[in-house]
């Protein structure tokens, strides 16, 4: 790549498939290797890996399952061994958020500790009263909710969470308490869904497949949900409005810091220092007019969701995880703030060409290039300090030598943004009935959450793009979250205009009340927002969650943490689509359990389908299904 | 005509091939993520073998010029077409003798699991031009050259 | 132009006469056979069995004969050989005359001087087609079958009749079943497969006569130990002689078989002998390579047979599958046995100064092809460090880089 970056007639390169055109073609003319330019030389997968009986877990392996080798060395069948490396991948994913969850209640303890900016007391005495928590006063209650949080994650796993009582719908409650699958402490959880995948310990593929739907519980009600509404706190409450996405938010005069990651409560005071008179002067006095944060993954859509509160530093959401090194690829990013994932390793040496200062403020995602300097309440002025200096001396450093290649017309200017639980309410008039009757009368045939990743291998948001269309001219109305919807938006299916590519009646809804057809709840964690939703239309209608005209889909899921998102997604008694397999058609038992005995057991099911039509066509008649079920 | 030539240099034992050649012979059509990998019906007819000293042989059928295993055929199963050079099988006509496993003096062919016919390499003819192992193989380990 | 005639359309008789039109695009080929239908004698089994008919067990295409130009006469039996006048002499009163013979008329079931056997009218072999034929007809509406011998020949008899479910008894001499290709223990493996299925044995005792009714059939078989076993058919599976009866006179050398040199050569130059005739052994890809081999050289292309290792055979019962390789019995003087039993496949092989004397392998045969090559050529297998049966070709990998042909031996 050294020999490729000083090369200036670079002739295009073989890349991946991208939704999105113009980026397509212009990672395509990247003097830089990107991700979509490694897609072809991983091309050739290994077919024991794809199909889950790769077993690594001791030193006689590794062990793959052939017609002729039909167990590992330790005895362990197809059903064992892909039972094992998917419980480990829940359990990884589940951990994932289960971090994000902890280190948002800490911030926010931290936070009312130090009497310092809670945004919305309004979303802490919602959340405050649903727990049945009550505080002297607005800090005394955040710390109170708080430490119920943590108290909860802290539990062991042979004691019940108990937060999960009040939050969780009671239907859903009763059939997880019959089932024996309501979770105990969370971290406690994850750590016995590693013991027990570890070496010759659990071989019973259902034992750990009835772990990973706990995990599931645990990762949504506390990983996702919760997350939500402590950020909503802490940070804001989302609303309703229209905002620019794609390459265009980037503006070469300001210094620009991309931010990547999940856990927004971590920005809580860089992002506002950033704006304050000093630094902007200091900024100013190196020649920029100021800072500006440009969202990238999933705390870029954290950013964008709240973005009401801060249009001063953040001028939209340029991309989803794939699209971070074009974004970068620039020239007009400085820095990188990171605090998790999906920090693509990728983006370093694109960092070192471009001259891009790496700072990572959470070891677990540390960065082999960035400078580590963790998020630390008590020391989070002088580390600010710190990391403004070094954004600016980078900024200094590498402008007037690094070329930029911007890309103006890239994206929007006015995707609809803002939208959760409490916002999509208010604007439908503090009341969910108008949804519901336009579902009733068939106008909205049913809702389809379209969520998760961006992946590459097979094309970059080519099939969450493409189902996303399949989808709304059926008249099914999709909601957003994670990844995904950085492909939707800047493929411009989140503007009113997107409203002609809908089938007749949700054309006409989205123009009567001048919104697009795809509603983009923001990052993957707002996956717990569709949920809250969800819950709430089945509270209004009196029925269950699986007896919705509700289906999930996770096109491209990518990581391990969309497989926790998923188990929560089959313990909510939800249809699941999934663009490729999650490693586990090695085994047909887990296969089975997963896609057809799990109707019977949680209501959920896994569909794989790689195809946009025929996976739209599965989940229209499972809508169809549920509206008969209803008889609607 | 062409063969399937082998650089065990290339070989990294990733059993590419292998999979290829049951995903290629597999009875109901599918993709790779639902070719039953336990199925004994699915059994691979080409073989990497450990060298023993970290690296691999790849086992390939080399559509013999004077074929071992046609050879030993006494049901007229295994034939040498003399047009494109490759040893041909007649499942309908095959005794499951498996003469041919043992007068292959390279071990490739086998019986099938149920012990009803044997199994060896068709250099994917009706199935895909170039055999679908070598099209698989991400080293280059195996290729095809005309002879 | 030559005129080939080839006697015999056994293996050895068809793949010479395959091999001669290859070699001699003009030549005038005639094959005489006994047997109407071309037909795979180790698959008569399946036509027994009513699994095939005799159309399914021809070993060659149809057209095989029309396509290659090659006259075939057949149900034509060979009365004498005349080398002074280069003729043969037919049963139908014809002769034809020959540039190049090449005798294939294999061998024929011998019974043995049991009191009875011979003029027993229920008493059948199993070696060819006809054979396969009137054993189908007798046992038709029968019961009980008596089998002598449970060799491949018996063995393969009565997996075909019991499958229909005929009372099948066997009687071996040796102590137990298949005694050339078995030891102990694989013998007890298909014992027990063949008594699931319903066969009786009786081992380690002789048939010593029988009693016939007064139509002259059989109605029991004697045994060595006194006891009298009823029976509604006979079948004799104790061996075979080569067919050599026609060659009385002419002058062609004889011994227990058609006598050959190097080239497949008989006495007389211009007549040549290959398959079970020569006694050479008694197995299919043998004889097919004698056919080959004597065709070639009747076209005048010298080419000596390299001698044939006559001590292999397979054999699929019951979805028990077996390789036997060299001798198995008697152990020789400071042999080394190795057995395993190696998931569900029990292997045993014999070794003296590491190389390879005997080889058994009941179970999973795949890829055992390179035993043959082992054994044959005596390889020391002692000084490659493993268990003979950790090898496979890739201890002996040789490929020739510009046909990609394998090899044991560098090129």
């Amino acid at each position: 790549m050294s020999s490729c970056s000083v090369c200036s007639g670079c002739v295009s390169s073989k890349t991946c498939a991208s939704a999105d055109k113009p980026l397509e073609a212009f990672i395509r003319e990247l003097p830089l290797e990107t991700s979509h330019h490694r897609v072809d030389s991983q091309s050739t997968k290994c077919g024991f890996g794809l199909q889950g009986v790769c077993c690594r877990l001791c030193a006689n392996g590794p062990c793959r399952i052939t017609p002729k080798s039909p167990r590992g060395i330790c005895g362990a069948d197809a059903d064992t061994i892909v039972a094992r490396n998917f419980l480990r991948a829940v359990a990884c994913g589940s951990g994932c958020y289960i971090h994000v969850v902890e280190n948002t209640a800490l911030n926010l303890k931290n936070t009312a500790l130090a009497k310092g900016n809670i945004r919305s007391e309004e979303a802490l005495n919602r959340l405050a009263e649903v727990l049945g928590i009550t505080g002297t006063d607005k800090y005394d209650l955040a710390v109170k909710v708080a430490d119920a949080v943590l108290a909860d994650l802290y539990k062991p796993d042979y004691v019940q969470m108990e937060l999960i009582e009040k939050l969780a719908y009671s239907p859903r409650l009763k059939a997880w308490k019959e089932l024996g699958i309501v979770p105990g402490g969370s971290k406690s959880e994850v750590f016995a869904g590693v013991v027990k995948c570890s070496t010759n310990l659990n071989s019973d593929p259902m034992d750990m497949l009835v772990h990973c739907l706990k995990l599931g519980i645990s990762t949504g009600v506390y990983g996702l949900m919760l997350t939500n509404l402590l950020n909503d706190i802490l940070l804001g409450e989302p609303e309703i409005r229209f905002a620019p996405v794609g390459l265009n938010v980037i503006d070469p005069d300001y210094i620009n810091v991309m931010i990547t990651g999940h856990q927004h409560s971590m920005f809580t005071y860089i992002q506002d220092r950033l704006t304050d008179p000093d630094v902007v002067e200091k900024a100013k006095a190196a020649g920029a007019k100021g800072f500006k944060l440009v969202g990238c993954t999933c705390v870029g859509q954290d950013l964008q969701l709240r973005g009401a509160h801060y249009t001063e530093i953040f001028p939209g959401h340029a991309g989803n995880n794939y699209t971070s090194e074009a974004i970068l690829a620039t020239g007009a990013i400085d820095g990188v703030l990171s605090e998790f994932n999906c920090t693509l390793p990728g983006i370093e040496p694109i960092c070192d060409a471009l001259m891009i200062k790496q700072i990572c403020i959470d070891d677990v995602a540390k960065k082999k290039n960035a400078e580590l300097i963790p998020f630390n309440f008590e020391t989070r002025v002088e580390d600010g300090e710190k990391i403004i200096d070094e954004l600016i001396a980078a900024y200094k450093e590498r402008r007037g030598k690094v070329e930029l290649r911007l890309l103006p017309e890239h994206g929007n200017k006015n995707t609809l943004t803002g939208v959760s639980e409490i916002s999509l309410k208010k604007f439908l008039g503090d009341s969910w009935k108008p949804l519901i009757d336009l579902i009733v009368s068939g106008k909205i045939k049913g809702v389809a959450g379209v969520v998760g990743c961006s992946s590459v291998a097979y094309g970059h948001d080519t099939l969450t793009v493409a189902l996303t269309k399949e989808l709304i001219k059926r008249d099914i109305i999709v909601l957003s979250a994670g990844c995904s919807s950085g492909g939707i938006e800047n493929c411009g299916l989140m503007v009113p205009e997107a409203a002609e590519l809908a089938g007749p009646g949700l054309k006409e809804v989205c123009k009567s009340l001048g919104i697009p057809p795809v509603l983009n709840f923001g990052p993957c964690l707002a996956i717990g927002r569709l949920e809250m939703v969800a819950t709430e239309l089945a509270k209004e209608i009196g029925i269950d969650i699986p007896q919705l005209p509700l289906v999930l889909s996770a096109a491209q899921w990518l990581e391990e943490q969309a497989l926790a998102d998923g188990a929560f997604g089959l313990t909510l008694g939800l249809p699941l689509h999934l663009g490729v397999p999650p490693f586990i058609t090695g085994s047909p038992l887990v296969t089975k359990v997963l896609t057809e005995d799990m109707k019977n057991i949680t209501g959920g099911q896994v569909i794989v389908d790689a195809d946009a039509v025929s996976a739209a066509d599965k989940l229209e008649a499972i809508i169809e299904e549920k509206r008969r079920g209803l008889n609607i | 005509m062409r063969r399937i030539f082998i650089d065990p240099s290339k070989c990294d034992g990733c059993k590419s091939c292998s999979l290829a050649c049951m995903q290629a012979h597999r009875e109901t059509p599918g993709t790779i993520y639902d070719l039953d990998l336990t199925d004994p019906k699915n059994q691979s007819r080409n073989f990497i073998k450990s060298d023993g000293k970290g690296g691999y042989i790849p086992l390939f059928c080399r559509h013999c010029d004077d074929p071992g295993c046609a050879n030993a055929c006494m049901s007229g199963a295994l034939t040498k077409d003399l047009s494109d050079g490759l040893v041909k099988y007649d499942r309908s006509k095959c005794a499951a003798c498996y003469m041919c496993v043992m007068n292959c003096k390279f071990g490739i062919p086998q019986p099938d699991t149920t012990l009803h016919y044997m199994v060896k390499c068709d250099f994917c003819e009706g199935i895909s031009d170039t055999p679908s192992c070598v099209k698989a193989c991400p080293t280059g380990a195996i290729y095809v050259k005309e002879v | 132009m030559t005129k080939y005639v080839i006697i015999g359309a056994g293996a050895a008789g068809v793949m010479a006469a395959d091999r001669l039109r290859v070699m001699d695009e003009g030549g005038e080929i005639t094959v005489i056979s006994v047997d109407e239908h071309v037909h795979s004698r180790c698959m008569l089994h399946k036509y027994l069995g009513h699994e095939r008919t005799v159309e399914e067990i021809n070993f060659v295409p149809e057209d095989f004969f029309e396509k290659r130009d090659i006259r075939w006469v057949k149900g034509e039996k060979i009365t004498a050989i005349r080398p002074q006048e280069k003729q043969v002499d037919l049963e139908c009163g014809a002769f034809l005359p020959y540039d190049k013979l090449l005798i294939a008329t294999g061998a024929g079931y011998f019974i043995p001087p049991i009191p009875g056997f011979r003029e027993g009218k229920n008493v059948y072999g199993f070696r060819d087609f006809s054979d396969a034929k009137a054993l189908d007809e007798a046992v038709k509406g029968k019961k009980k079958v008596f089998i002598v011998g449970s060799g491949l020949v018996g063995l393969d008899a009565a997996s075909a009749l019991c499958h229909q479910g005929y009372e099948v008894t066997i009687a071996e001499m040796a102590g137990r079943v298949m005694p050339l290709q078995t030891d102990d223990y694989a013998a007890s493996v298909y014992q027990r497969a063949f008594e699931e299925a319903g066969c009786t044995f009786y081992l380690g005792i002789g048939v010593t006569g029988s009693k016939l009714d007064e139509e002259g059939n059989l109605t029991h078989v004697v045994l060595s130990d006194g006891s009298e076993i009823p029976c509604d058919v006979v079948m004799v599976a104790a061996g075979v002689r080569p067919q050599i009866g026609f060659l009385e006179g002419s002058g062609i050398a004889v011994g227990r078989g058609v006598e050959v040199n190097e080239y497949l050569q008989t006495s007389d130059p211009d007549i040549y002998a290959a398959g079970d005739v020569t006694g050479l052994s008694g197995v299919w890809p043998d004889a097919f390579d004698q056919g080959k081999t004597a065709a070639m050289n009747m076209a005048g292309v010298p080419v000596a047979y390299e001698k044939p290792y006559p001590f292999k055979n397979t054999s699929n019962f019951f979805g028990i599958s077996m390789l036997s390789l060299g001798k198995l019995d008697p152990i020789p003087e400071g042999a080394q046995v190795e057995t395993v039993m190696d998931r569900g496949t029990y292997k045993k092989a014999i070794l003296v100064d590491g190389k390879l004397q005997g080889l058994l392998i009941q179970g999973d045969i795949s890829n055992t092809g390179i035993y043959l090559e082992l054994i044959k050529n005596q390889v020391d297998v002692g000084a490659l460090g493993k268990s003979v049966f950790d090898l496979s070709y890739a201890d002996f990998y040789h490929m020739n880089p510009r046909t990609g042909a394998f090899s044991y031996t560098e090129e």
